[in-house]
């Protein structure tokens, strides 16, 4: 660990002194390098400049996948500033993305604008998603419910697919292998006629997975394999009418020791853009997506089935939106849709449904030159939970070309889910405690009071902490507010951006006990009660050194609090047991570390070179996170400095080298965690020790493009 | 200042002999309140976890004795895996539970085992049908399961104080549910050194006193 640390500080050094030799080289380069072509859509559902966004927005272009040689949406996203990859659920916490400090069951993904689903207990698995074929990925942080409704309350990451733009068929194939016998290929091919415009593209990538815990049986990642198929058609009917459609489809099979372990994700999506005039635009567009799980576990003697697990979740959405520009830069855009979503499920009673309305508006405008303002807001309709208004206001202001001041304020929401509504589940193998979700609750806890399997009093009355009357109350929308507070600096080559921010979350959904078994099992049902909160700064600085080498660091500081406990420990105080004594010792405010998975530092380092003489690339990526801890592990229920379930900070350091010969093949080599970093998970026993990091992993990558 | 000394010394010579003379007859005598600790006390059980209804025999503790007793009216507490009873109140309807024949009570205090110095004012429930004066279940009473680590721990700051069956206090601290109070719990422990109760105790065993600062 202290070997990783010091070499880590030997190569940034290295790399710092480079990054001034080269300043000094630069004064005699004036080339203005701005890219223009930095726009994104996802800020406002409208074209626009990145820089001038009042939002804070993170932009990952395509190039940068290419060179970092990465193939899943996880991998590159990790790389960001502000932006964490928690560690998979094996070893505790919960696996996702995390962004200012906010978990992933609060991020909506979106695939060229259009929601996936499929969330395994609130999180979204990424490295579900190819970037083959991306264009560019476009992540908005802060709440943005006032343009996208439910789950975006932490933010909005939006996959940017690439439209064909040659005459010509062209297209790709790469074929990438790394440690774990992983093997990705990819086939695209695009085209665009005039007219009609199509592009092809397939995915495979397979492996034989890893083991972070040596001696155990069975592996800590299974072998799978998996398939993604892209294609998408374009055609314009005119200048003014635009369609597009698309049909994706991913599998996934895991290769586990007895049973079958499959997922589907498959949707469509038609768009028609009609503009009216130069002005005006209508956008119509029908998505409709699939997501569906089958885990099935047999008994490898008698082939009995043990357990059988089948999720099945489909979303059909029609939406409207309509865009008029007023004068120069003063754009209002309209929206409304229909979500009819359902989902099948094993441990669900029946098979559930939900229908929601929604209608958004946002105006854009520049009162005068220097100051850009966007108001927006959207008011959902749902079937089950309560409506909700959700606005927004960013405001962005040039107090020279070069430095500008940009601040925002909105709120988010998240829907309870099925599971929080409609799951009734007991856990027939471990423990046999019972889960009712908040529409099944009440009848849940009554059926296992006339089944007499709750505790009762002398009188025969069954023992509830929570009266029967105060159950069945609808369960309220998570919901959140956040403030941004930013400054950017833009000159020449250098670029930096200095973002304050912070979340206030209420309504979070928690378990509570209901009722006690007879057996000593408790029951669970679901209820608003926690208001955490996540406030911090982010830094990124990005130097373009000379016209073929780049520098870009950013930072994250991050404080995430559960402000229940705060206030419970500054008023009461609190008690763990000493780890050592394992008696019962007072703890004050001071001594509370904060939400699970949250590092306090987060740092992350990137270079990247281009040597056109030789058609060569290299790269080297370095990102850090400090310590963060997994889970209360002494019974008080929040993490504190007395928990031994701390990680210890690591660095992870990625590096890549490209070539391409004869203009046409391309080949890259790399290693990702070149330092080997493997950390040893805190739940690991004298006996079976558990790595944080399977270590490091080399790759191959050879594309060859016609 | 010469005489207010000398009459100061007369009068403390006074009280002294008064005292000596106290001693001499014989009136009840405190016995010192102590400070002391149960090692593995084993809690057994039958079935449960899926193997059938849960029974067997509760392992019986007298404080009094400060060791577990086969006694059928001198034990105060007893324990059979996760579940705490009290030989007070009546029948709760468990299987194969002692019959209850004394007035023990338990209440549970937030705080830490110093901070708990008095039984003074506590309301002391009694095992009835269906419940128990110790409250079963994870979080409800005295400790806290985690399930996806399969390990019990006692919960922080929860000091059980006791009515003895002949109506005594004491308090109790439970520091573990494992043989030998392993700082660390490994899975071998967890799945095999389990129901061995270890706690600290202060029992006080003057009559009608409520007393619970060990000297």
């Amino acid at each position: 660990m202290s070997l990783n640390k010091n070499n880590y500080l030997i190569i940034f050094l290295l790399l710092t002194c480079s990054s001034l030799l080269s300043q000094e080289e630069l004064k005699k380069d004036s080339i203005l390098t701005e890219n223009l072509d930095e726009v994104v859509v996802t800020a406002t559902r409208t074209i626009r400049q990145l820089s001038s966004l009042p939002l804070p927005v993170t932009l990952i272009p395509k190039k940068q996948i290419e060179r970092s040689g990465v193939t899943r949406l996880d991998e590159i996203l990790e790389e960001q500033t502000g932006i964490v990859l928690t560690p998979d659920a094996t070893i505790g916490g919960g696996e996702g993305v995390q962004i200012q400090g906010i978990a992933s069951d609060y991020i909506l993904v979106l695939i060229d604008g259009v929601p996936v689903v499929g969330r395994s207990s609130g999180n979204l698995d990424l490295s579900r998603f190819a970037i083959g074929n991306i264009k560019q990925i476009e992540v908005v942080k802060g709440p943005s419910s006032a343009l996208f409704g439910s789950e975006a309350l932490g933010g909005v990451i939006n996959i940017i697919t690439e439209k064909p733009n040659t005459s010509k068929i062209s297209g790709q194939v790469t074929h990438r292998a790394a440690t774990f016998n992983n093997q990705n290929t990819t086939i695209s091919i695009n085209q665009r006629n005039k007219e009609l415009g199509y592009s092809i593209f397939v995915d495979r990538l397979s492996t034989n997975g890893f083991d972070l815990a040596n001696g155990d049986e069975g592996q800590t990642i299974n072998p799978f394999f998996n398939y993604t198929f892209n294609g998408r058609v374009f055609y314009d009917f005119s200048d003014k009418l635009r369609a597009f459609a698309s049909g994706r489809y991913f599998l996934q099979d895991f290769e586990v020791p007895s049973g079958t372990s499959e997922e589907r994700d498959g949707n469509v999506q038609l768009r028609l853009d009609h503009k009216l005039s130069e002005k005006s635009q209508f956008e119509y567009e029908f998505y409709y997506t699939n997501y569906a799980t089958n885990e099935q576990s047999v008994d490898p003697i008698n082939n009995e089935v043990l357990l059988d697990n089948d999720f099945n979740q489909k979303l059909f959405r029609p939406e409207i939106r309509f865009n008029h520009s007023f004068g120069t830069g003063n754009t209002l855009t309209l929206g409304g849709g229909y979500n009819f979503e359902t989902l099948d499920r094993s441990l669900f009673a029946e098979q559930v449904s939900f229908d929601s309305q929604y209608v958004f508006s946002q105006y854009d405008f520049k009162p005068f030159e220097k100051l850009n303002v966007i108001i927006g807001a959207r008011f959902d309709n749902h079937s089950v939970y309560n409506s909700q208004l959700s606005p927004k206001i960013s405001a962005r202001y040039a107090i020279t070309p070069n430095f500008s001041i940009k601040g925002s304020l909105g709120s988010g929401f998240k829907a309870p889910d099925f599971r929080q509504l409609y799951l009734d589940f007991t856990n027939a193998q471990g423990g046999n405690y019972s889960v009712f979700g908040k529409e099944v609750e009440l009848q849940g806890l009554e059926r296992l009071i006339a089944n007499d399997e709750i505790i009762t009093d002398a009188n025969g009355n069954p023992i509830l902490p929570v009266p029967l009357e105060a159950l069945g109350d609808p369960l309220n929308a998570e919901s959140s507010i956040g403030y941004n507070l930013g400054f950017a600096y833009n000159k020449g080559k250098f670029r930096g951006d200095v973002n304050f921010y912070r979340n206030d979350f209420t309504d979070l959904i928690d378990t509570r006990i209901l009722a006690t078994k007879r057996n000593g099992a408790n029951v669970f049902g679901y209820i608003n009660r926690e208001s955490v909160y996540t406030q911090g700064l982010e830094v990124d600085l990005k130097y373009e050194a000379l016209e073929n080498l780049s520098f870009s660091a950013g930072y994250q500081l991050l404080y995430a609090f559960d402000k229940n406990v705060e206030d419970e420990l500054e008023e009461n105080g609190g008690f763990v047991r000493d780890p050592e004594t394992l008696q019962t010792v007072e703890i004050s405010r001071d001594d509370y570390f904060g939400l699970e998975n949250r590092s306090r530092h987060t740092l992350n380092f990137k270079t990247f070179l281009e040597i056109p003489q030789w058609d060569a690339n290299a790269n080297l990526r370095v990102v850090y996170r400090s310590r963060f801890g997994l889970a209360d592990r002494n019974g008080n229920g929040y993490l504190d400095d007395f928990d031994d379930s701390f990680v210890d900070g690591f660095a992870l350091v990625n590096l890549s080298f490209g070539k391409t010969f004869f203009k046409y093949y391309q080949v890259q080599l790399g290693a990702n965690n070149l330092l080997d970093f493997k950390g040893e998970n805190p739940f690991s026993t004298a006996l079976n020790q558990i790595q944080v990091n399977p270590g490091i992993q080399f790759f191959g990558r050879l594309n060859i493009q016609f | 200042m010469k005489t207010t000394l000398k009459l100061f010394s007369l009068f403390f010579m006074l009280t002294a002999f008064v005292a000596c003379s106290d001693d001499d007859n014989d009136e009840p005598q405190f016995i010192a309140v102590q400070s002391s600790t149960a090692s593995n006390i084993p809690a057994p059980q039958v079935g449960g976890f899926g193997q059938g209804e849960i029974s067997g025999p509760f392992t019986k503790f007298s404080f009094a004795t400060g060791a577990v007793t086969e006694s059928d009216t001198e034990w105060d507490i007893a324990f059979r895996g996760l579940r705490i009873i009290v030989n007070g109140g009546t029948e709760t309807g468990t299987n194969d539970e002692p019959i209850r024949n004394g007035n023990a009570g338990a209440a549970i205090v937030d705080g830490t085992f110093a901070s708990v110095t008095s039984a003074d004012g506590l309301t002391f429930a009694q095992d009835e049908t269906g419940a128990f004066a110790i409250p079963a279940g994870s979080d409800n009473g005295w400790y806290n399961y985690n399930q996806p680590l399969n390990i019990v721990s006692p919960l922080p700051g929860k000091i059980l104080v006791f009515r003895t069956h002949d109506g005594k206090f004491a308090k109790v601290e439970i520091l573990s549910y494992y043989r030998d109070a392993p700082t660390e719990i490994t899975e071998e422990i967890a799945n095999n050194d389990f129901r061995f109760y270890t706690f600290n105790y202060v029992y006080n065993p003057n009559e009608g006193e409520t007393d619970l600062t060990a000297q």
